[in-house]
């Protein structure tokens, strides 16, 4: 089976966002870059298939020169091949981005792509649907279970309060949700051996965002909380503050 | 073994003599390593996330099923195995990089871990021969086989020359018999790999038999190898601790490690190079704990303020950080001497482990401190970690036996010196050399005050204080020497001060190097804390110097030896109020 799993560079979570001068960007200068846990289960999947099935998994991923140590991460899970596509930064259109993975994902003849169902950093949710789009294939995602048989696809996915359960053919685009499968740590072992593979490197064909960021905000700073009472009295009170103060419930 | 050309920095110190280009510019890892070095960080901390509980290794006294196999599957027991025997050949600064990362996770693993790489097997990468090698080191690296270090006697501790585990030649089938036991051995219990110091009857160069130790490699499969019960400790209760017997068991000629009779050297260089693990390990775990202390006084509160909002806090907060990040800087300096491979590093890697131990055990107590009774409660890991810290002051060396070496190994190279002097005058033509020599280095230290090179004017006093306690430090130890003698030996409350004004110096150039290097790279508007930290330290450690030299000239240790003689001659406290 022939693989590709897209994977995005992201913050790590317990990154202190901080916002450039103008607040239109994140400054990058001390972010600890990680590869984006979604996109862990999509590469654990692919190999997991890949075990059974036989094939190849080849990790593609859009962004500057830094996203390599994402890639460089997915490789030492035991990924075989590595494309990166090479833009000057993550471009926040998640609609050019998907078109540039397209144009590459069409001269590889994979019989499946995927990947995690949305990045943690501008938490989009939009590349597997625009993916299979752009591809005209079949696209399931927020994937908790997925079986292949020959070229029949089991997908199972969650949906507010229940599973969905969706089939279709090979090839497809699979967005991965956590549950999926317990991706497996990269051994110094598989480190070694990632560092020995070359990574391919094509200009991303990106067309202009036509998205653009107006500008980013500091969530607002918590107010102080308020104690109401520490006995079942305090209910009808907290019930009221929460309706109207609040606004919650 | 890597051959040591240069000498060591403080050995020098303590002549008279700055080696700066040995610590300027501050070491840099290479690129390459680093970015693998992070991939293996991000493995093991996401291992560790899922799999490493550190309360409840504590509470059962043991790992959880498996955890031993899974570190040995990814690969975390092979990380100083060569390449080429299917190890990661970690350079040293990574390595110990690695084990700051251990020690801040789990104090438990990281000496598991250390047990095995930085001691266990050690002894066979250094000296080993090809064969020994190409037998041991891909099953050590694999974890297939697992590492004890076994020198510790019940007579024999500090004093490890005293060891009685007997090695006899049986030369008609080709093996030694050994015969002894060995207490607190790490890995003890599990370990199936022992590098075993003994005592063997060799003849010395006279031809008369004297007895010498001597190292060997031995295996579990060899027979006659058994293992105590596993202690109770104060700490580090996941991992395995006991005595371990050895009872005929038969080791092969080939399985000797080394020359015969240089196994002291043998124990010697190995824990030399074992101590920055153990320094980083320390530092690792003092930065964990800080953090849960700083989440904590961000938000309690007490006279409606924030505990961070206090004085008294933000001292301990400054302090630890300044401490830390000089003994870092140490640590860091002194792995970027060891991957230069051509220079005698062991007073460095001492003294590295005595600061780090000792910065950590303070830190994580004035942390405890910091959090009040909640501190001192199970649920929190404040006091497991400082459980856990304790020993770190013990093994390897303890810490009072390393202040010794540092002081003695530091003015034995001046001790020669001195003698050579002595000689030099006897025979002046022969010795001139050696005194001019000398003297010349005398009257620079006397008039030059520029010793070392340039840094930026942010550090310049920093640097200036760090030369002229430098050269004190040297004009203190010679004084010592002249008035004491071969006598230096027993006075170990002069030793201790030596050390520490060595200890203080060395960390204040490791400093100021490091934060003059990062200006360099990035500008002094960039290192605004950073430079702060240099300087506080720098003046913090000039003033310990200082005391602890004028220390050395004007003390009362007679008094505290008469005390301390007395007291134990009552054989208790033995006064009352009236
Ligand atoms: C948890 C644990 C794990 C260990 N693991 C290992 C291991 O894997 N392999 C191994 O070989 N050993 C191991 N050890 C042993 C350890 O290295 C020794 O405990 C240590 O070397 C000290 O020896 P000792 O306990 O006999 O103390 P002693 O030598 O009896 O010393 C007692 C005290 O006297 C001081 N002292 C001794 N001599 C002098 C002197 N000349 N001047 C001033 N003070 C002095 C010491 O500093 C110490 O404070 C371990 C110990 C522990 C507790």
């Amino acid at each position: 089976m022939n693989i590709a799993v897209c994977v995005k560079q992201t913050p790590d979570t317990e990154t202190r966002v901080k916002l450039t001068d103008d607040q239109k960007a994140v400054n990058e200068s001390d972010i600890n870059f990680i590869l984006n846990p979604y996109d862990e289960f999509a590469v654990e999947e692919a190999l997991k298939l890949r075990e059974t099935n036989g094939g190849e998994v080849t990790i593609i991923s859009l962004g500057p020169d830094r996203v390599k140590s994402a890639i460089r991460s997915a490789l030492a899970m035991g990924a075989d091949k590595a494309i990166h596509l090479v833009a000057d930064k993550n471009p926040s259109d998640p609609n050019a981005v998907a078109g540039a993975l397209a144009e590459e994902l069409k001269t590889g003849n994979y019989d499946l792509i995927l990947l995690g169902k949305q990045a943690i950093d501008d938490d989009h949710a939009q590349l597997p649907s625009l993916l299979g789009e752009k591809l005209g294939l079949p696209a399931v995602t927020v994937v908790v279970k997925l079986d292949i048989n020959g070229d029949q696809v089991t997908a199972e996915r969650e949906i507010d309060g229940a599973h969905e359960i969706v089939t279709c053919n090979l090839p497809a685009v699979i967005g991965a949700q956590r549950g999926l499968n317990e991706p497996r740590y990269a051994s110094l072992k598989g480190i070694m051996k990632a560092k020995k593979i070359p990574i391919e490197e094509k200009p991303a064909a990106l067309a202009a965002d036509q998205l653009e960021i107006e500008s980013f905000n500091y969530p607002p700073e918590k107010s102080a909380g308020k104690i109401v009472g520490d006995s079942a009295d305090a209910v009808p009170e907290l019930l009221r503050l929460l309706h109207e103060e609040a606004k919650v419930i | 073994m890597a051959k040591e050309n240069l000498p060591s920095f403080s050995k020098g110190m303590f002549s008279g003599v700055i080696l700066d280009e040995l610590v300027f510019p501050y070491p840099k890892m290479k690129e390459e390593e680093a970015e693998d070095l992070k991939m293996m960080q991000d493995s093991f901390r996401k291992f560790a996330e899922d799999h490493i509980d550190g309360q409840k290794i504590d509470e059962e006294e043991k790992y959880p099923d498996g955890l031993i196999d899974q570190l040995k599957e990814l690969g975390f027991m092979g990380l100083s195995v060569p390449e080429e025997y299917d190890g990661f050949g970690l350079s040293a600064t990574a390595y110990t990089k690695m084990f700051e990362l251990f020690g801040g996770i789990n104090p438990s693993v990281a000496i598991t871990l250390g047990a095995h790489q930085s001691i266990g097997y050690k002894g066979l990468v250094l000296y080993g021969n090809e064969e020994q090698k190409k037998k041991y080191l891909p099953k050590l690296a694999s974890g297939e086989m697992l590492a004890a270090y076994c020198l510790t006697e019940p007579g024999a501790g500090s004093d490890a020359a005293g060891i009685k585990t007997k090695a006899v030649r049986d030369e008609e089938n080709g093996v030694y018999i050994l015969n002894g036991s060995k207490i607190w051995i790490t890995n003890g219990g599990v370990a199936d790999f022992f590098t075993v110091f003994a005592k063997e009857e060799m003849p010395d160069k006279d031809g008369k038999m004297t007895e010498k130790i001597s190292a060997f490699l031995v295996t579990r499969d060899m027979g006659g190898i058994t293992s105590g019960k596993e202690e109770h400790k104060l700490g580090l209760k996941g991992s395995s601790t006991t005595e371990v017997f050895f009872e005929d068991v038969k080791v092969p000629f080939e399985n000797l490690l080394g020359e015969r009779g240089k196994g002291f050297k043998i124990a010697m260089n190995v824990l030399n190079n074992g101590r920055l693990g153990l320094a980083g390990g320390s530092i690792g775990a003092l930065k964990v704990v800080m953090k849960e202390a700083i989440a904590h006084i961000r938000q309690r509160k007490q006279f409606r303020k924030t505990l961070s909002e206090f004085e008294m806090i933000k001292e301990k907060v400054a302090q630890m950080t300044v401490d830390l990040f000089a003994t870092e800087s140490m640590i860091y300096l002194t792995s970027g001497l060891v991957d230069r491979g051509d220079v005698d590093y062991s007073l460095e890697s001492a003294m590295c482990k005595i600061r780090a131990t000792e910065v950590t055990w303070h830190g994580v107590n004035e942390c405890l401190q910091m959090v009040g009774g909640l501190g001192f409660m199970k649920e929190y890991p404040y006091q497991r970690y400082l459980r856990d810290g304790r020993v770190n002051m013990i093994f390897e060396g303890t810490n009072e036996i390393l202040r010794m070496f540092t002081a003695l190994a530091g003015m034995h190279e001046r001790g020669q010196y001195l003698r050579k002097i002595g000689t030099a005058l006897k025979g002046p033509i022969k010795g001139f050399g050696v005194l001019t020599d000398y003297a010349t280095q005398w009257l620079k230290g006397r008039v030059s005050t520029e010793r070392i090179r340039d840094v930026h004017p942010e550090l310049a006093a920093a640097k200036v204080q760090f030369e002229t306690w430098a050269k004190n430090m040297h004009f203190s130890a010679e004084r010592a020497l002249i008035h004491v003698g071969k006598n230096i030996i027993y006075r170990e409350m002069i030793q201790e001060r030596l050390a520490n004004a060595a200890i203080d110096l060395y960390a204040m150039i490791a400093t100021i190097s490091r934060v003059d290097t990062m200006i360099t790279e990035k500008g002094a508007e960039n290192c605004s804390v950073e430079i702060k930290l240099c300087n506080t330290f720098a003046d913090q450690a000039w003033r310990r110097v200082r005391r602890n030299l004028l220390m050395v000239d004007s003390n009362n240790d007679r008094e505290m030896r008469e005390i301390a003689d007395f007291i134990v001659d009552q054989e208790k406290y033995p006064f009352e109020t009236i």
